[in-house]
């Protein structure tokens, strides 16, 4: 039984993420009592249709299609299509299958990685968003996971709970940006009350389509 | 990679092959009803046209889907003179979405099928598994209760094992082995390459059926 809520720093317009917002993040993490745990690490592959023919593009092939492995599931590969409300949970071969069509080449690796911590009934994973073409940072990204409850409806309130709370301890630091959360459409993606990995992995894709969004802006 | 080789039976002798197949493995067979979806890539989708296959089996308590990419058979001289493909296979688990995320990225189906019949799994040298199955086609797409058969009184026999590149000559010789025990009855050849039926696999047959007198072997 879990339940996840992917935040994501938004910086103040005008204002970019730095490594020293994450630092204070940290701390923010540890004025809490939280117990550092491991590392954290999760990736995620965009992926772009390969034309036989380059001159003639793809039009109808979808351009957003994402592979993303998440550490607790290191068996399990998912897909997700967002244009066509499309998640997919397989195997990792599935991975290699991929690569065996050719019909899709992944074109950029993104890594969420940093620390897990513990406090109490829940579990903090923080670290930065990074691509593997250029290691500097991209974003700050933080996943809040209570673990005594599964249900989405039941747990929203003491996730919206602890969002406040954890609104409030940041703020102290008067760091340009907030945390933000994405309130995902689930039943898009035909996808029930009960959470699992596959919640986490359109809230991942959202996120990014977000955090891209912010880039570009 | 797996090693595989094929060939085909009357239907009325598939009864001895079974009792055979019973005595030979000592393990209880599994009842197969196989959904298969051969998909092909798009007209302009990826460098080479490629090919995916999905199958789940029906008569499991939980049927799941996978996702199965067969490669081109390993080539050479060496290749040609064994009697067994060896061949380059990886194989998925996935959601029940996974057909439309296929579609999705452009993948077409090229044909669909129903295979109707038994297994067994058993260690004789290597992780052996035989397949005996009927092919049907259905009146409708996905209609799976609407079938008729494809190739009328005749069954398909498969037999394979997974390899690697370091024992495949050993499981090569697994094979070549036990498909000795099986030769009265039918001819096994690799894949594409057919061998046809045994002129005398009825005789063969009936010794078989009249031996066992109803009793188990």
């Amino acid at each position: 039984m879990t339940i996840k809520w992917l935040l994501y720093w938004q910086p103040n317009s005008g204002t970019a993420v730095n490594s020293q917002i994450l630092t204070e993040v940290s701390q923010c993490v540890e004025s809490i009592n939280a117990t550092k745990g491991g590392r954290w690490k999760s990736s995620l592959t965009y992926y772009r249709p390969q034309p036989k023919d380059q001159s003639m593009p793809l039009t109808d092939c979808p351009r957003d299609l994402m592979g993303i492995s998440l550490q607790e599931q290191p068996n399990k590969f998912y897909f997700i299509i967002r244009s066509q409300q499309i998640v997919l949970e397989a195997d990792s071969m599935l991975q290699m299958i991929m690569e065996k069509l050719q019909s899709y080449r992944s074109r950029a690796l993104v890594s969420f990685e940093g620390f897990l911590y513990h406090l109490g009934d829940f579990q903090l994973r923080v670290g930065k968003v990074v691509t593997t073409q250029a290691d500097n940072l991209r974003g700050i990204v933080m996943e809040v996971e209570y673990l005594p409850i599964s249900s989405i409806d039941k747990s929203r309130q003491i996730l919206e709970e602890f969002f406040d709370m954890w609104q409030e301890i940041v703020s102290k630091k008067s760091l340009p940006g907030i945390f933000t959360h994405i309130e995902a459409n689930y039943a898009d993606y035909g996808l029930l009350d009960h959470y699992t990995s596959q919640h986490t992995v359109v809230q991942y894709a959202a996120m990014m389509n977000q955090l891209l969004a912010t880039v570009r802006t | 990679m797996e090693c595989a080789v094929e060939g085909i039976i009357e239907t009325q002798n598939v009864e001895a092959l079974e009792i055979l197949l019973q005595g030979l493995c000592g393990v209880p067979k599994q009842r197969l009803r196989v959904h298969e979806l051969c998909l092909k890539s798009g007209p302009n989708l990826g460098p080479v046209s490629s090919e995916v296959r999905l199958l789940c089996n029906l008569e499991d308590p939980r049927p799941t889907w996978t996702v199965r990419h067969v490669g081109g058979a390993m080539r050479g001289a060496g290749a040609e003179q064994i009697s067994v493909a060896v061949r380059n296979t990886v194989e998925s688990k996935a959601t029940k979405n996974v057909l439309r995320f296929f579609y999705a990225l452009g993948y077409k189906l090229e044909y669909e099928l129903l295979r109707m019949g038994f297994a067994f799994h058993f260690q004789r040298g290597a992780q052996i598994k035989v397949t005996v199955t009927s092919t049907n086609k259905m009146a409708k797409l996905h209609a799976v209760d609407e079938i008729m058969p494809l190739t009328p009184g005749i069954h398909l026999v498969e037999v394979t094992a997974p390899a690697s590149a370091d024992n495949y000559s050993e499981v090569v010789s697994a094979i070549s082995s036990f498909c000795e025990y099986l030769a009265p009855l039918l001819h096994l050849s690799k894949p594409g390459v057919s061998a046809g039926v045994v002129p005398t696999a009825g005789a063969a047959a009936s010794s078989l059926t009249s031996d066992r007198g109803g009793k188990p072997l």
